[in-house]
Order: structure tokens, then C-alpha cells, then sequence
């Protein structure tokens, strides 16, 4: 029930032509893409011929996942009958017996696809070609790199649908070849406001490998508790986490052990020298306005304290606890944060002032040095830093050339921190932000709203633009982009459906750029029905992912549109 | 945690001590029973602890409610919010009394004992919910419970489990002894559920239900079928489920809707299935296509609020027998004494511009309003010889004013603005305005091109803006009396059974305590006003309840950091 009734009177008679057929359910679409219009069956005994030497591990258990999908998908097509109108072309259809996996003439000797998805973000190959003939013959896919190959299992994987007993496609031959178009596609997930057990981490790495997307950014402390053991530092989570809600180090080997295998790389961030108040609790020397009330004046949120920055000591601390938590994870990339620094919190603070009084500095001087200590220690052991905007735009801290900054206040910021030359991560609240939307979580306020309303759709994210308001010249910046949950109100009870499907849509905006494979920009309409493949192999793989419409809509592709492009069938028809 | 020592803080922490004492463990509870008084001895349950009953021969729901009380005490494992989780109780409960034995009692004077089946499905406002609740604090004598009522009873078994906070192996409270006694300010409280834009199967629907009786709500509110798909089975009319469910297994088959009745009403939550007429009914047209006008016809947007269009041809006298048996058919499956026929967002080009419609306005020779009037009037006429009360949505009334029969209860949803004009129009009624009580709000527009939509509905109701709600507003009070309660609504088109939960709780139960509990806490002050909402004293004991279903395995959703909810009142806006 109950949308506006303005609707029954807004009509649009734009016809738009949208063509979707089957075989274009792939998610993110890949960057070059033939098929053609013959029906094509698995075979019952369809192997995978990984003639790989000397196969890492990972890329062979890559392949039993594979095999274990292709089993147990179980996608019906989603049209009304959901395929079994298709049986009749699948009589006397070939049969597809094997999938050939090869590394390139090019390729040195395999490493294993962690240590490719770990390498620095500008040499990683993630290339592949997958070649699908009609007639039955075997099936090849090529890359130059493990890392290549996984991508292209993962794409194999999308290609089939169930009818009765057989898993199909009706658009062979197939020929892919595909790459992505920015080498930094992330999802972001907040840790500290409420914990999430590795269980859940892990699943959503699975996911997040289904959509292709490659850098989990793992926010992992903050103000509200500290559950990262780091060693060395062990008392900063004894003391600052919630009870039992600690991630060991050999958690953290897990998880970054199977998102390696997942063609995923593990970026860290201890933010810094704000939203660490849970620092306080194993080290008070080292928090400035520790729990200051009105909490609104010292922080954006409950509760007030940011590291001392201003101290030597505390410097000094923070450095060596970013080492040893650079040490514990693989990744060339680490994030030290930066994001709302108070200034209230220091100007209060006896001790920074006097700090500043005794050497002649300024509060931005001292940041800068804060900054270039723990960026300095991150460098020596061989780390590219990242850091959030602020530092640059509002705190006007120099940094070196090879920093990355996260934009995400707006993606205006972009524009300011393109004109300083350093390269870009979009995570714009405007546009990425997955906790937006759901309403005041501070207490006493009820008709408070979400302090960047509204929701984030799928939509909104996916027409995304990486290059808006940058010069030609400054486009080389761009890494990617990311989606981002802050867990104010999120936990393991909603995980699943606040990220997913939507953080997907970031994941084709990065990987597949802005146009399809046939010259047309994406789009939301012939990208919706994709994405609802999608959805649904996620569902059937065990994420609650969340319907993004009736299934009604979604099994009469356009029938939901705003603008009536597409004649709906009569329901005689299912 | 607050230990910066100064004396503008020693006297806050004065502050914040004084009123963390005012709500103690056995304030916890949700909705609050508007009497309650507590000791300050803390208490736990014996290892031997029983529940009993006076009753002779007590109905097989209550004995059956009884054992889940006690598996639930024994298996429930949810710990007092504060830092260390009830560490710092542990003394205290070591060397605390032991209580044996809980005694449920029939109260003098009470009517006959009947399952608390039927008591849940006996006329709105012929339920006893009433109970009186003692807990010593020596554990001894027994804890006692007494109603007039096995639904009685049922609620105060309910409260009782929430009492009880485990630490170790032990359950206790600290606060024995405590004394309450409570009943609800409104008979109905409700759940309103859309199984039609997304099926839910039978385990989701079992699984709310239950979490529903923990917050004590005593409605359903099963709409169960609308244009998109009609999943549930009638056997006077297979094909309206063969052919317009989503699928096979996407049904309620009629054992189905046994199972889920009695499920339902032996936990006092009686069911009232909405067949939404005569809009939102092209899920009809699937099986009986001769019976829609307009299905599916484009562009939607001029003929439904939402794809697909469709509409029952309520000229039509074939589609009116039709829609007749259908609704005796349906009637006759659910126990109940209400009904609804919905009515919501009828569109009148749908019928205006339909050939079969204007042939059929003329043979009858009757205009789109008379023929509306009509058909409400046969369907109400079908409701009321099944002896059940009619409801309907309120823009028939308001919007189409087709006459009703005197006994209708007003759906109020399109703004709680409307329940003025109802009630000046003396149309008992109950609330779910969708300004305040609908779920799916805020989660962006879900057409398909529409990139800058925002729900139609936005913002996102929070919880404290479902709580602030105050069902007399605006009414006077000789007004009041037509006031029976309300329901918080999910609409499926962006929620299925990987969101249930999550798009449910806790905020549900905002509306439990704001139709349970009424105007008053139990120390006097209003359950409504500027600190409503603060962490000090709702959202405390939401907090409580929230971590209490996630221990009971409902996915509610975290209202805040677990930070705060370790801290009332710390995450306030003005702390």
C-alpha cells in the first residue's frame, strides 16, 4: 500500500529500448562481451582442468568453491516460470564438459592469488579472458595471473541458470575479456561502534568476491571500544574492547588469510589522533578531553577524547602501535584515519597547551608532525599511507605525494584534494555512505534524522560519476571508490541486509567503468535485472541480501519502472 | 567510566546514581506495567524452581505456555546491561534467597477458566489481560500470579520471564520484592504484515508471532494478499493460490493457516486477515482474471499507486457474488471476531477508462461511487453474518465516504491527522499513521529508474518517533473512547525474510508500550513528553529488550553502539 498518490497522475511517455537478455546477468559486466543465441548445458560430469604448474593452493580450492556453486546455485532464471519455459531449448542442447584453466605464456610461475591481491595496488593483474564455445567443446579461461583467474571463475560462475535438472545458458558462444577500471574497489566496515565475530567477516568477504570487489577496509577501532589485540599492545583491547568481543591475531591471520584467497586485500585503519577515546582506558596519559560533557562540543559523537597528539610521548606511543599493527597484516596500503579532529577538545586540553606554550607551536604544526611520524613509520616498513580528507582539506596537514586520501564529506571534496596532487579513494556520504537513512541513534531527540538522510539506494550509488568535477588531467588520480558501513546501528542482525545488494553497485561502477560492453553507458534500468541475478545467488548461497522490490518486479524486467518503458506481460502469462 | 573528578561532575554522577537506582532491574521490563513497586534485595531462581497452577485441569495452552516459561528461564542468557555485564551483581546473588516456586492463581470471583485461545479471540473489548504479580523477597512463600483470565495469566507469565537476568549459571533480580499489577490502557495492539509483495514462509510468521507475545501484542494483522501475488489458499477458489501465489512454495495452504491461528491465539495474539478490496487485488486476476478491471494496464502510474493496476469490477453482480464467497470463504478460516476488508487508495481511473467496467456501470446503471458503496456494504454484510466486527481502511470513509456499518473500526494510515475527522465522524478506530508507525519508510524509492526517489514515506520512523506517538492527540476527551489501540505496518515491497527481523525489531515494540502501558509510568510521570525517548528511561529498557530477543534468537537490530546501551542516558543528544 500507500505510495503518494501524485504518482497516478505523473506519467511519463518516455519508450526507452531496453534489451535484456540472460546472458548479461553478470555482476559487475564485464569490459568486453560476445555471446551468442545457443543453448548450452553443463554436463553432469563438467569438470575443471586447472592446468596451472604447481597450483597454490588457493587457486584450487578457488576452483572446488566454483564447482560447489555451479552444484548448488540453483538459480531459476528470473522471468515469470522462472525457466521452465526454457526446458523445451535445452532439448538436444551440447554439453559443455569442461572448463580449461590456463596462465598466459606471459605469466611467470603462479604465485598464490593472496600474494597477487596483496601486491601494491598498481601491479596487480586482474585480468582474464573466458571463452565459451557453443558446440561443446571444452571451455578456456586465461589470465596472466592467479589473481586473473579467480575473477574469471568468478564470472564463469554467473553465467548459468537451473530448470528442471539441467544448469544452462542460452546465449553460447560466450567471449569475455575483461579487466577492471580502477584497481581500488572496497567496502568499508566500522567494527568498534558494535562488534561483528569473524563469522561474520568472513561472509561478507565471500560476497564481496562474488561482486569482485577487492579491498575490505576494515575500520576496526574507534571511540566506542578497541577490539584489535595488537601485539605489544595487547592492554589497548584487554582493556578498551568489549568484553569477549576481541579479534586475536590469529583472528586476524584468518581473516586476512581468506580474504587473501578471495582475491581480497585487507586495509587496516587505526583512526587517528580522533574517534580513539577507547584508547583511554588502557592509556588516560595519552587522551586529551577524555569523556568531556556536552559530549557535542568535544566530538561528533559520544564520546569525547582524541589522542595528545601535541606530546611526544603520545607520538611517539601511536607510532609504535601503527607499526606493530602494519606488521600483523600484509597489504601495502594502511590507513591512520584523520576524520574529525576536534579543535575544542585541545584548546581545553592544560596539558597540549602547555605543550604548545613550551615550544612555540602551533595545533596544526604538531598535527602535521603527528602525521609524518606515523606516516614515516608506515613508509620504513615498505606501506603506502591513506588517510581520510580532513587532514588535507580542513587541516591543511602536507603529506607525501603517494598518499592516498579518502574522500567522503561529499563528492565535491574530491575537487580540492585532486588540486594538491594526491591521488584519490571515493567513499562520498552523498553517494556510498550504507548506514544513512535509518534515523536519529542518539537518544532524547525523536524527531531527529539520520545526520546524512536520506538512504543511500542502490541507484544513487550506482550512478556514481569517479570523474565528476575533475579536470582530464587529474582523472589519473582516481583509484576507485568504496562503500562504507558505520555500525551505529548495525550489527550481526542486520549485516547482510544493510550491505547487501547495494554495496554492489560501487563494485560495477569501478570494475566495469561508464559504459557496457556494447558502447552504451550503464544504466539503471538494463542494470537492475543483473543486479537481481545477483541478489539471489546471494541468498542462495547463504547472504541475506535484501529484495529490492515485490518479486513481482522482479521477474517482469522494466515493469517497475518510474517511466513505464516496458509493455508488462499479462499475468496469464506465468 | 565517569571518573574525571570535579565537583560539576561528582554532582552529575550524583544525578546519573540517583536515577540508575529509580530504574532498576526491575524496571527492565517491555511494555512497563503502569504499578509496579520493588525492593532492593536481590533474589534468584532455585535450581528446582516450578511453575504450578490451582487451576483443575488447566487448559493445554496454559500448561503448555507454563513449560515454555520454565525452559525459557532456564535457557535464556541475557545479562544485565552495565559495564561487566552483571560481574559486579555476582556476590550480592551468591549469598541471595532462593526462590523455589511461582503459583498461578485464578482470582475470586473470576469467570469460567477457558484456554487462553479463546480468551484471545473473545471480542476486542471482552479480554481480560489483567494479572497481579508478586515476587517475595525471602523466596518464600511462593511468587505468586493472579487473573481473571488464562490470557491474564499468559501476560503475566510473560512479564515475569523478563524479570530475570543471568549471570553464570544463577537468574536473579535485585530488587525483590516487587509487587505489580497491570493491564493494558487499549485492547488492540497490533502487527500489520504484507505477505503479498514478498512471501514469508511459515517459520518467519511463527517466529514473530512469538516475538510479538513477548511484548505483549494481541494482533496479527494479516495482509495477506494484494496485486502483486495471492498466497494464501481457499478452498472455494484453488485457483486464486495456484495460479497467484509466487510459487508452489510460496502458499499458505489452509493447514497452514491452522497452524499459524492456533499458534497465534494460544500465545494471546488473535488474528485479523485483511483482504484488501477492492483495490490492490490484481493477485486476484492471475486465477479470475474476468473479475479485475484494469489489470495491468500501463502506464501503472495513472491507474494504481504501484505496479501493477488492477481492480476488483465492483459493478460487476458475478464479481460481487464472487468477492461474497470469497470473503465468507476466507472468513470462515479464521477464528477471530474481526475482519477487514481494507480499501486503501482506490483509483478511480483505473475504472473510468475500463471497457468492461463502464459496460458493467451501465447494465447496472450505477455510478462509480454508488457501485463502491454497494460493495462495501455486501462485504461488511458478509463480515457481520460470520459474527465477526468489520475494519476498514480509512479513506474509504474519509476519502469516498461509502456508508459503513455502525460497528466499523477506521484503519487510520494515511497521516495520524485523520483520526480527528474520523472521530468527529464517532467511527471507532485505531492507528497507523503511516507519519509515525510505518516500518518501511526510509528505505528509498524502489522503482526501478527512479535514482533520486526517496520512499514515499521518508524519513525512516525511529523507534522514539513511534514512541512520541500519543494516541489522544487532538481528540477530546468525550472523543477518547473510540480509540481501540493500533498497529505498526511492514510493507513487503523491500523486505522478505532476509530483513524480517531486522526491519521489525525493536521497533515494533514502541508501539506495545505506547498502546499497553498509556499515558503514565509506573512512578506517575508521562510515558510521553521531552525525556520520553531519553537513556535513561524507555530507551534503557528497549536496550534490555532488544539484547533480550537477539538472546532469543530474533535479529533485532542495535539502536545504538553497544557503548551506549552499557551507559543510559551517556549517548543522549543532550548528555
Amino acid at each position: 500500500m500507500a505510495r503518494s498518490r501524485i504518482w497516478q497522475y505523473f506519467v511519463l511517455s518516455v519508450y526507452a529500448a531496453i534489451s535484456i537478455p540472460g546472458i548479461l546477468c553478470l555482476w559487475p559486466m564485464p569490459r568486453s562481451l560476445k555471446a551468442g543465441t545457443t543453448s548450452l548445458v553443463l554436463s553432469t560430469s563438467f569438470s575443471i582442468d586447472l592446468q596451472v604448474q604447481d597450483a597454490p593452493e588457493d587457486l584450487q580450492q578457488a576452483i572446488t568453491r566454483t564447482q560447489s556453486y555451479l552444484r548448488n546455485d540453483n538459480l531459476g532464471r528470473l522471468v515469470v516460470g522462472r525457466g521452465t519455459s526454457d526446458l523445451g531449448l535445452l532439448q538436444g542442447a551440447k554439453e559443455l564438459q569442461s572448463l580449461r584453466v590456463t596462465l598466459s605464456n606471459e605469466a611467470g610461475k603462479a604465485r598464490s592469488i593472496s600474494s597477487e591481491a596483496t601486491a601494491p595496488l598498481g601491479s596487480r593483474s586482474e585480468e582474464y579472458s573466458l571463452v565459451i564455445p557453443s558446440a561443446g567443446s571444452t571451455a578456456t579461461l586465461i589470465a596472466n595471473s592467479t589473481l586473473g583467474l579467480f575473477r574469471g571463475l568468478t564470472t564463469f560462475e554467473q553465467l548459468w541458470y537451473t530448470a528442471g535438472e539441467a544448469t544452462y545458458t542460452l546465449e553460447a558462444p560466450i567471449r569475455i575479456i575483461d579487466s577492471p577500471a580502477f584497481p581500488y574497489r572496497g567496502l568499508m566496515l566500522d567494527t568498534a561502534r558494535n562488534f561483528f565475530p569473524v563469522s561474520d567477516i568472513k561472509r561478507t568477504l565471500d560476497a564481496m568476491s562474488w561482486a569482485k570487489i577487492n579491498q575490505f577496509h576494515w575500520h576496526v577501532t574507534d571511540s566506542q571500544s578497541f577490539p584489535l589485540e595488537i601485539l605489544g599492545f595487547t592492554e589497548v583491547a584487554a582493556k578498551g574492547a568489549y568484553s569477549n568481543s576481541i579479534y586475536s591475531p590469529e583472528d586476524v591471520k584468518d581473516i586476512v588469510s581468506y580474504a587473501g584467497a578471495r582475491g581480497i586485500d585487507v586495509v587496516v585503519e587505526i583512526d587517528t589522533p580522533g574517534h580513539t577515546a577507547s584508547i583511554h582506558e588502557s592509556h588516560p596519559e595519552h587522551i586529551a578531553c577524555y569523556d568531556s560533557s556536552p559530549w557535542m562540543t568535544f566530538t561528533n559523537e559520544p564520546m569525547a577524547g582524541q589522542l595528545r597528539f601535541a606530546s611526544a610521548a603520545t607520538t611517539n606511543f601511536t607510532a609504535g602501535l601503527i607499526e606493530a599493527t602494519a606488521r600483523m597484516f600484509p597489504s601495502s596500503l594502511f590507513s591512520t584515519g584523520g576524520d574529525e579532529v576536534n579543535l575544542p577538545c585541545y584548546q581545553l586540553d592544560v596539558e597540549t597547551q602547555r605543550i604548545l606554550n613550551a615550544t612555540g607551536q602551533t595545533l596544526q604544526q604538531k598535527l602535521e608532525m603527528f602525521v609524518q611520524t606515523l606516516h614515516g613509520g608506515l613508509k620504513g616498513l615498505g606501506k603506502t599511507p591513506i588517510v581520510w580528507e580532513d587532514l588535507i582539506l580542513t587541516h591543511n596537514v602536507t603529506v607525501s605525494n603517494d598518499t592516498i586520501v579518502m574522500v567522503w564529506s561529499s563528492s565535491s571534496a574530491a575537487e580540492g584534494i585532486a588540486a594538491k596532487n594526491l591521488q584519490i579513494v571515493h567513499a562520498p556520504s552523498d553517494y556510498f555512505y550504507l548506514d544513512c537513512g535509518a534515523g536519529e541513534w542518539i537518544g532524547a531527540d525523536p524527531d531527529g534524522n539520520s545526520w546524512c538522510d536520506p538512504f543511500k539506494t542502490w541507484q544513487r550509488a550506482y550512478i556514481f560519476d569517479p570523474y565528476e568535477n575533475l579536470t582530464e588531467s587529474h582523472q589519473h588520480l582516481v583509484l576507485g571508490g568504496e562503500q562504507v558501513l558505520w555500525s551505529e546501528q548495525s550489527g550481526p542482525q542486520n549485516l547482510d541486509s544493510i550491505i547487501w545488494p547495494r554495496a554492489a553497485a560501487s563494485a560495477e561502477v569501478f570494475w566495469t567503468g561508464p559504459t557496457l560492453p556494447d558502447g552504451t553507458p550503464r544504466n539503471v534500468q538494463s542494470a537492475l535485472p543483473r543486479l537481481y541475478d545477483l541478489r539471489f545467488r546471494m541468498v542462495q548461497r547463504g547472504v541475506d541480501a535484501i529484495p529490492l522490490q515485490p518479486l513481482w518486479c522482479a521477474l517482469r524486467p522494466g515493469a517497475c519502472d518510474l517511466m513505464d518503458a516496458v509493455k508488462v506481460p499479462s499475468p496469464h502469462d506465468r | 567510566m565517569r571518573a574525571q573528578i570535579n565537583m560539576v561532575h561528582t554532582l552529575q554522577l550524583l544525578i546519573m546514581m540517583f536515577f540508575s537506582l529509580a530504574r532498576n532491574s526491575a524496571f527492565a521490563l517491555w511494555p512497563i506495567p503502569p504499578h509496579i513497586t520493588a525492593g532492593t534485595t536481590p533474589l534468584k531462581l532455585s535450581p528446582d524452581f516450578s511453575i504450578t497452577t490451582t487451576i483443575v485441569s488447566p487448559p493445554h495452552d496454559l500448561v503448555s505456555a507454563i513449560q515454555d516459561t520454565q525452559s525459557r528461564l532456564k535457557t535464556d542468557k541475557f545479562q544485565r546491561l552495565v559495564i561487566g555485564r552483571g560481574a559486579s551483581d555476582s556476590n550480592a546473588v551468591r549469598f541471595a534467597p532462593q526462590l523455589d516456586k511461582l503459583e498461578l492463581v485464578f482470582a475470586p470471583h473470576a469467570p469460567p477458566v477457558r484456554s487462553i485461545a479463546a480468551e484471545a479471540t473473545a471480542p476486542l473489548k471482552a479480554r481480560s489481560e489483567w494479572y497481579k504479580l508478586s515476587v517475595p523477597s525471602g523466596g518464600s512463600p511462593a511468587a505468586q500470579l493472579v487473573a481473571n483470565s488464562t490470557l491474564g495469566l499468559f501476560r503475566g507469565l510473560t512479564t515475569f520471564s523478563q524479570l530475570w537476568y543471568a549471570y553464570g549459571t544463577d537468574k536473579y533480580i535485585l530488587e525483590a520484592p516487587v509487587e505489580m499489577e497491570d493491564r493494558p490502557a487499549f485492547p488492540y495492539r497490533g502487527f500489520s504484515l504484507d505477505t503479498s509483495r514478498n512471501f514469508y514462509p511459515m517459520s518467519d510468521i511463527l517466529r514473530t508471532i512469538e516475538a510479538m507475545s513477548w511484548v505483549k501484542l494481541s494482533i496479527l494483522y494479516w495482509h495477506v494478499s494484494d496485486s502483486q501475488s495471492f498466497p494464501l489458499q481457499v478452498e472455494r477458489f484453488p485457483e486464486l493460490a495456484q495460479k497467484g501465489a509466487y510459487s508452489e512454495n510460496e502458499i499458505y495452504t489452509t493447514d497452514d493457516v491452522k497452524q499459524i491461528i492456533s499458534y497465534a491465539n494460544s500465545r494471546g495474539v488473535d488474528i485479523v486477515v485483511e483482504l484488501d478490496s477492492p483495490g490492490h487485488t490484481t493477485g486476484i486476476a492471475f486465477g479470475y482474471p474476468d473479475h479485475v478491471a484494469c489489470a495491468n494496464k500501463m502506464p501503472w502510474s495513472m491507474y494504481a499507486s504501484e505496479p501493477p493496476a488492477g481492480q476488483l469490477r465492483i459493478a460487476n453482480e458475478s464479481t460481487i457474488a464472487f468477492s461474497k464467497e470469497l470473503f465468507d470463504s476466507v472468513a470462515s478460516m479464521f477464528t477471530g471476531p474481526m475482519m477487514s476488508s481494507g480499501g486503501d487508495e482506490v483509483n478511480l481511473p483505473c475504472w473510468e477508462e475500463d471497457a468492461d467496467f463502464v459496460r458493467d456501470s451501465i447494465v447496472a446503471n450505477t455510478t462509480i461511487p454508488e457501485a463502491l458503496d454497494r460493495f462495501v456494504q455486501e462485504i461488511q454484510g458478509i463480515i457481520k453474518k460470520r459474527k465477526k466486527m468489520p475494519l476498514i481502511k480509512s479513506d474509504m470513509i474519509l476519502t469516498h465516504n461509502v456508508t459503513v456499518t455502525d460497528d466499523t473500526v477506521a484503519v487510520v494510515w494515511q497521516s495520524s491527522a485523520d483520526a480527528v475527522s474520523m472521530a468527529d465522524r464517532g467511527h471507532t478506530f485505531i492507528y497507523q499513521p503511516s507519519n509515525y508507525f510505518y516500518l518501511d519508510c526510509g528505505a528509498g524509492d524502489w522503482l526501478g529508474d527512479d535514482v533520486p526517489g526517496v520512499s514515499w514515506c521518508d524519513p525512516f520512523k525511529t523507534w522514539q518517533k513511534a514512541y512520541s506517538f500519543d494516541p489522544y492527540a487532538n481528540l477530546t476527551a468525550s472523543q477518547y473512547h473510540l480509540v481501540l489501540g493500533g498497529q505498526m505496518p511492514l510493507w513487503s515491497e523491500q523486505s522478505s525474510p532476509e530483513n524480517l527481523d531486522s526491519i521489525v525489531w525493536p521497533r515494533l515494540a514502541s508501539a506495545a508500550e505506547v498502546f499497553w502501558t498509556g499515558a503514565a509510568l509506573p512512578d506517575g510521570t508521562s510515558r510521553l513528553g521531552k525525556n520520553a525517548t531519553n537513556g535513561t528511561s524507555a530507551l534503557a529498557r528497549l536496550h534490555e529488550l532488544r539484547y533480550r530477543l537477539v538472546d532469543r534468537g530474533i535479529k533485532a537490530i542495535a539502536l545504538q553502539p553497544h557503548w551506549c546501551a552499557l551507559r543510559p542516558g551517556a549517548c543522549d543528544l543532550d548528555a
